[in-house]
C-alpha cells in the first residue's frame, strides 16, 4: 500500500510532468488567493484587495522561489534537466546528420553482428536443455583403454547386457535409460516415409521427465518381453503425418519397416528426444536377433541417467568410475593381459585393457568441442568488431567535442557544472548508441536467419561431429535474450565511449576554451593523442582478426584443393531404402533392373550404387585378416573400410584404375570372389610387391582374391589421412541395407530429379527416395563448417579493417585541419605539395605501423591458441601475414591519401589567415 | 535525484515542520492553506513560517508515501487539493513524536529545569 502510494506519486511526475507543475501552481495560487480574501475580510475595508494581496504575498514568502523549491523536492526538476538534454541531442544530431548516420551505423553493425552470434552461442551453448531439471541428468559412457592400433576413448557406447550390469549395481541415479538413434521406413495408411526413430526403454521418458500428451509410456515388462505386441510412441508430427492427429490413434497399427506396431501413445509437440530429430520411439528389440542386442561387446546404445536427490554431479564420476570397474569384472576385454610387445608395438604393452564408466553432466556433451571452440572464437572475434566500433565511435566523438571546444567552455564559464554537461554528453552517446543498438536488430534477425539455417545434420554430422541432436543451429532465434543482450550492449557502449571523450572534453581551463586560437590548439594537442591512441588500438584489433580469418580462409582453401579422389560435377546422388522382404536372389535383379531402367532416362549417362557415400562418414569398416601370412593377435588387425559397388561405380564417379581389372557382370555369387583395394590399402599391404591375386578376409570367413588396384577416395574428412580401403561387388554379396545410387548425367544433376524418382517408384514401388542431392552439394556440405566459419571471420576482419581505416581517415583529416596554419606556413616558406603530402601521409603510416606491430604480436598468440582449427596452415604463416600487412598498408595509404592531397591544396594565404 | 538537503528555510527545528503537518492531518484531510491555519492558530501563532516553505514539504512527505493528496471542492467552491495522512505517516508520526519528546527531555534535563 505504502509502495502503492510512491510509486503512484513518481510515475505522475515523471509521466505527466507539466500538469504536475500547474497543479503546484494552482495550489499556491489558491493558497496566496485564501490568505488575500481572509485579509481584505478582516480588515473590513481598511485595506485594498491589492493591498490584501501583497500583505498575502508577504505572509506567504516568495512564491516563484517555493514554486520550484516544491519542483525541485518532488524530482520534477532532474527529470526536466534530463528531458532537455535529449531535446538539445536530437536538435544538435540533426544538425550533423553524417556525423549521426556514420556513429549509429558503426554501432548498428558492431551490436547486430554481436547480437546474431550471441544468438548462436545461447542457443547452442547456454539455453538449459528443454527437459526437467537439465542440471541433474548425467551422461553415462564406457570407456576404453588403448588397445592395438585404437587408442583410447571415454565416449563408447554401452551394449545392452554391460548397461544391465551397470544398472543393477548403482544407487546414486535415481532413474537412467539407454537409447539409440535409428532411420525406419514408416507406413499407417498413405506413402510410407522416412523418419528418424529411437529404440529405448521404458524409463527414458520419465528420466527425461516429459510425459504423453496421449496415451501411455512403455512399460518395464515391454522392455523385455516381446511374446506380446509390439508397441510404439509417436511423436506429435508424425501422429499429424500418419494420422492426421487422429485422437482415435491408440491402438491403430503402424507398419515400421515391414513389422507392425501398436501405437500406445503421443508426445508433445516439440518434443523430439535426445537425437533431436526422433518422430517415433520403440522399445529396444531385445529378442531381436539380427540386432545381435544380447551381444556384449555390441556397443551401439547412449545412457543418460538422473541423478538421485542428494548426489552431487561432481560426486558421481568417482562413484561410476567404480561401477565400470564392475562391469569390467563381469565382461573383461577378451584380449585379456597385455599384448606382446616386439618392435613397433611394444609401446602397446603399456598401460591397462581394463574397461571403465565415464559421467559427465549431459549439458557437458551437448555440442562437440569444435563447435564449441569456434562459437566462443567468433564470438571473441564480434567482441572486437565492437571494441573497435567503439574507439571508433569514441574518436568521432573526440573529433566533435574538440569541435564544439567553444561552447563547452561558454557554458563551463557561465556556470554550468562540469557534472551537468558530462551528464549532457552522456545523454547523447547514449542515445546514439540506443538508436544504433535499435538499427542493429535488423543486422542481427539477418545474421540470425542465415546462421539457423545452416544445415547441422549435412554439415556437422558428415564429420562425425559429437554433441547432443537437439542442440542444433535451427534453434538459434532472435529472442528475449538476445534482445535484453543488445540492449545491455548498446547502453554499455553508449556509456563507455560516451565517458571519455566527455570527462576529457569537458575538463575545466576556462580561459583557454575562450581564447579564440591558442586554446583551440593546446586542447586539440591532448585530443589527438588520445585519439592516436585509439586508432592504434583499432589498427592492432583489425590485425588480429585480418590474421585470423587470413588463416581460416587458408585453411579452407588447403580443404578445398585436396583431391576427394573423385569427379564431383555432373553427379546425381540419392538414397533408396531396402524392402525388408526381399531375399538375396531378388536384390541382385534389383540392381540390373534399376540401373537398366534409370540408363533409359534422357541425360543419363550411366547409373552405379555404392552402399556408402564418400565424405559421408559411417562407412563400414572391418579388421583384414591374411590368409597368406602369419596370424595376428585378435585386435590387433589393420582396420580397412569395407564397401559395395556395382562394378560401374568407378568409371562413373571417375575413380582410376591402378591395375588389374574392374568388377565385371561375371563376378557373380558362387564364382571366386574378387575385391578391389584402393592405392592406399595396397601401399599400407604389400609394399613393393603386386598385390593382384593376393588373398584377404574382410569381415566374412571367405577368402577374396585381389583383383584390381583404384585411385584413392576420401571417405573421411579432409584433415585424416587415408584409410585403406576393400572394395566388394554387390553381385558377389549381395547387400541391401543401404544404397545410394549415384548417376552421371550429360547436364545440370537436379535437373533429372524428378524423371530418376519415377523411374525408381516404377521400378521399386513404395521404396521411400530421399537425400536427393548433387554429389557437388555433398562435397559442399563436407566443407560447409570451415566455410561458414571462414566467411564469418573474414566478414569480421573486413569490417575491423574497414573500421579501423575510417578511424584513421578520421585522425588524419583532423589533424590536417587543425594543423592548416601550419601548413600554410610550410608552403609560404617553398614546401612543395609533395613534401605536404608526405607530411600527411606519413602521420598515417606512422600510426599503422604501430598498430602493425602491436597486432601481429597479438595476433601470432592468438593464432597460437586456436591451432586446431586451422588445416594444412601454420599460425605464423608468413603468405597469410605479409598479406594482411600489405593490406593494411593500403587500407592506410588511401585513409592517409585523401586529407593529404586536400592538405597539399591549401592556399599558403587562406590557412595563414585562420579562421 | 540526489543534491542538495532539502531543509525548510525556517526557524523551526529540523523536521519539525513534518511533524506539525503530519499532526494537523490525523483528524481528517485538510488542504494547505488549512493546514497552515492550524499550524498557526494550534501553536498560538507562536511558530510563524514563511507559508510558503509549507509546499516543499507536503511534496517531500508525498514522496516518502506518508501523505496522498486529491483534488476536491473547497468550501468556497474552488478546486483544492487536500491531503491525507496515510497509515505509514501516522507510524511516522508517532516515532517523530516520542523522538522529539525524548530530545525535548534531554534538552531540559542539560538546562537542569527539572
Amino acid at each position: 500500500m505504502w509502495l502503492l502510494d510512491v510509486l503512484r506519486y513518481r510515475w505522475r511526475v515523471l509521466t505527466r510532468p507539466r500538469a504536475h507543475e500547474q497543479e503546484v501552481a494552482e495550489e499556491l495560487e489558491f493558497h496566496v488567493g485564501l490568505e488575500a480574501m481572509q485579509r481584505e475580510h478582516a480588515a473590513h475595508g481598511e485595506l485594498s484587495a491589492r493591498e490584501a494581496r501583497f500583505a498575502a504575498r508577504r505572509r506567504f514568502g516568495n512564491v516563484t522561489y517555493y514554486q520550484e523549491e516544491a519542483r525541485r523536492v518532488s524530482g520534477l526538476a532532474v527529470v526536466d534537466s534530463i528531458l532537455q538534454d535529449i531535446r538539445f541531442a536530437l536538435r544538435s544530431f540533426r544538425r550533423t546528420p553524417m556525423f549521426t548516420a556514420v556513429t549509429v551505423l558503426t554501432l548498428a553493425v558492431g551490436i547486430g553482428a554481436n547480437t546474431a552470434i550471441f544468438s548462436a552461442v545461447d542457443a547452442l551453448l547456454l539455453r538449459p536443455l528443454p527437459f526437467r531439471e537439465p542440471e541433474r541428468l548425467m551422461s553415462v559412457s564406457l570407456s576404453r583403454p588403448a588397445i592395438g592400433e585404437r587408442g583410447a576413448n571415454d565416449e563408447v557406447a554401452w551394449s545392452y547386457p554391460k548397461f544391465e550390469v551397470f544398472r543393477a549395481a548403482q544407487t546414486i541415479f535415481s532413474d537412467l535409460t539407454l537409447w539409440t538413434g535409428s532411420q525406419f521406413t514408416v507406413r499407417a495408411t498413405a506413402e510410407a516415409v522416412r523418419v528418424a526413430g529411437e529404440f529405448t526403454d521404458s524409463h527414458y521418458m520419465p528420466t527425461l521427465g516429459v510425459s504423453p500428451m496421449l496415451g501411455r509410456l512403455f512399460t518395464p515388462a515391454e522392455d523385455t518381453d516381446r511374446r506380446g505386441a509390439l508397441v510404439a510412441i509417436l511423436s506429435n508430427e508424425l501422429w499429424g503425418t500418419l494420422f492426421n492427429a487422429d485422437s482415435n490413434v491408440l491402438g491403430r497399427r503402424v507398419d515400421v519397416d515391414g513389422t507392425l506396431y501398436t501405437v500406445i501413445g503421443v508426445m508433445p509437440a516439440g518434443f523430439r528426444g535426445l537425437s533431436g530429430n526422433s518422430t517415433i520411439w520403440m522399445p529396444i528389440p531385445t529378442l531381436n536377433l539380427a540386432w545381435k542386442v544380447m551381444d556384449p561387446w555390441n556397443h551401439n546404445y547412449f545412457a543418460v541417467a538422473r541423478l538421485a536427490p542428494g548426489v552431487s554431479s561432481r560426486g558421481a564420476p568417482a562413484i561410476v568410475r567404480d561401477l565400470g570397474a564392475r562391469v569390467d569384472a563381469v565382461y573383461p576385454n577378451p584380449i585379456g593381459g597385455t599384448p606382446a610387445g616386439s618392435g613397433d608395438n611394444r609401446r602397446l604393452a603399456v598401460g591397462t585393457t581394463h574397461w571403465s564408466a565415464v559421467a559427465r553432466p549431459l549439458d557437458a556433451t551437448r555440442v562437440d568441442g569444435r563447435v564449441r571452440q569456434t562459437l566462443l572464437t567468433l564470438l571473441a572475434a564480434v567482441g572486437l568488431v565492437l571494441l573497435i566500433a567503439c574507439a571508433n565511435v569514441a574518436n568521432l566523438f573526440l573529433v566533435r567535442a574538440s569541435a564544439r571546444h567553444r561552447e563547452i567552455a561558454v557554458r563551463l564559464a557561465i556556470g554550468a557544472s562540469r557534472a551537468r554537461l558530462v551528464r549532457q554528453l552522456l545523454v547523447e552517446s547514449t542515445l546514439l548508441s540506443m538508436f544504433g543498438g535499435a538499427a542493429s536488430l535488423a543486422i542481427a534477425w539477418v545474421g540470425v536467419k542465415a546462421l539457423s539455417s545452416l544445415q547441422p545434420a549435412t554439415a556437422l554430422r558428415a564429420q562425425n561431429v559429437a554433441g547432443l541432436g537437439i542442440i542444433n543451429f535451427s534453434t538459434i532465434q532472435l529472442d528475449f535474450n538476445a534482445f535484453a543482450f543488445a540492449a545491455v550492449i548498446a547502453l554499455a557502449t553508449g556509456i563507455v565511449f560516451g565517458l571519455v571523450p566527455a570527462i576529457q572534453s569537458t575538463r575545466p581551463s576556462l580561459t583557454a576554451g575562450l581564447k579564440d586560437d591558442a586554446g583551440g590548439r593546446s586542447f586539440a594537442i591532448r585530443g589527438l593523442t588520445s585519439r592516436n591512441v585509439l586508432t592504434v588500438i583499432e589498427i592492432a584489433l583489425a590485425v588480429v582478426l585480418l590474421a585470423g580469418s587470413g588463416l581460416m580462409v587458408r585453411s579452407l582453401a588447403h580443404m578445398l584443393g585436396v583431391y576427394p579422389g573423385f569427379d564431383a560435377s555432373h553427379v546425381l546422388t540419392l538414397r533408396v531404402n531396402r524392402a525388408p522382404a526381399w531375399s538375396r536372389d531378388s536384390i541382385s535383379r534389383f540392381y540390373d533392373v534399376a540401373i537398366e531402367r534409370l540408363n533409359r532416362i534422357p541425360g543419363v549417362v550411366d547409373a552405379s550404387i555404392a552402399d556408402c557415400p564418400p565424405l559421408g562418414g559411417w562407412c563400414s569398416g572391418a579388421p583384414i585378416i591374411f590368409p597368406d601370412r602369419a596370424p595376428v593377435p585378435p585386435g590387433q588387425e589393420h582396420g580397412v573400410g569395407v564397401h559395395w559397388i556395382t562394378p560401374n561405380w568407378p568409371s562413373v564417379i571417375h575413380v582410376p584404375l591402378l591395375r588389374g581389372r574392374f568388377f565385371t557382370k561375371s563376378d557373380v555369387v558362387g564364382r571366386q570372389k574378387v575385391a578391389l583395394v584402393s592405392e592406399a590399402a595396397a601401399r599400407a599391404f604389400w609394399p613393393g610387391e603386386d598385390p593382384i591375386g593376393k588373398p584377404i578376409n574382410v569381415g566374412e570367413p571367405d577368402t577374396m582374391y585381389v583383383a584390381g588396384v583404384i585411385g584413392d577416395v576420401r571417405y573421411g574428412s579432409m584433415d585424416q589421412p587415408l584409410r585403406p580401403e576393400v572394395y566388394i561387388s554387390y553381385y558377389q554379396r549381395p547387400f541391401s541395407y543401404r544404397m545410394m545410387l549415384f548417376i552421371r548425367t550429360r547436364g545440370d544433376p537436379a535437373a533429372i530429379a524428378g524423371a530418376v524418382r519415377r523411374a525408381l517408384r516404377e521400378v521399386a514401388p513404395g521404396f521411400p527416395v530421399y537425400d536427393v542431392r548433387s554429389l557437388d552439394t555433398h562435397l559442399r556440405d563436407f566443407t560447409s563448417y570451415e566455410r561458414v566459419s571462414s566467411v564469418l571471420l573474414t566478414l569480421f576482419a573486413a569490417l575491423a579493417l574497414g573500421l579501423a581505416t575510417m578511424g584513421t581517415y578520421g585522425v588524419i583529416s583532423f589533424a590536417v585541419a587543425q594543423r592548416t596554419r601550419e601548413i600554410g606556413v610550410r608552403v609560404a616558406l617553398g614546401a612543395t605539395s609533395g613534401d605536404v603530402v608526405r607530411l600527411v601521409v606519413g602521420q598515417g603510416v606512422a600510426l599503422g605501423a604501430v598498430g602493425a606491430v602491436f597486432g601481429l604480436s597479438a595476433a601470432i598468440v592468438v593464432t597460437r591458441a586456436l591451432r586446431s582449427m586451422f588445416f594444412g596452415v601454420e599460425p605464423t604463416d608468413p603468405m597469410t601475414l605479409v598479406s594482411i600487412v600489405g593490406l593494411l598498408a593500403l587500407a592506410l595509404l588511401a585513409a592517409s591519401w585523401i586529407p593529404a592531397l586536400r592538405a597539399s591544396r591549401i592556399p599558403p594565404v587562406q590557412a595563414l589567415r585562420g579562421d | 535525484m540526489a543534491g542538495a538537503p532539502e531543509a525548510p528555510k525556517s526557524e523551526l527545528l529540523k523536521g519539525t515542520l513534518d511533524m506539525l503537518i503530519l499532526q494537523t492531518l490525523t483528524v481528517h484531510p485538510l488542504h494547505g492553506y488549512a493546514i497552515a491555519q492550524q499550524i498557526e492558530a494550534l501553536s498560538g501563532d507562536v511558530l510563524r513560517v514563511e507559508q510558503g516553505s509549507l509546499y516543499p514539504a507536503l511534496e517531500r512527505l508525498q514522496k516518502k508515501g506518508w501523505l496522498t493528496s486529491k483534488w476536491g471542492e473547497s468550501p468556497t467552491g474552488r478546486r483544492a487539493r487536500y491531503y491525507t495522512i496515510t497509515a505509514v505517516g501516522r507510524r511516522q508520526l508517532g516515532d517523530e513524536i516520542s523522538s522529539f519528546d525524548t530530545v525535548l527531555v534531554a534538552i531540559n534535563r542539560v538546562l537542569r529545569r527539572t
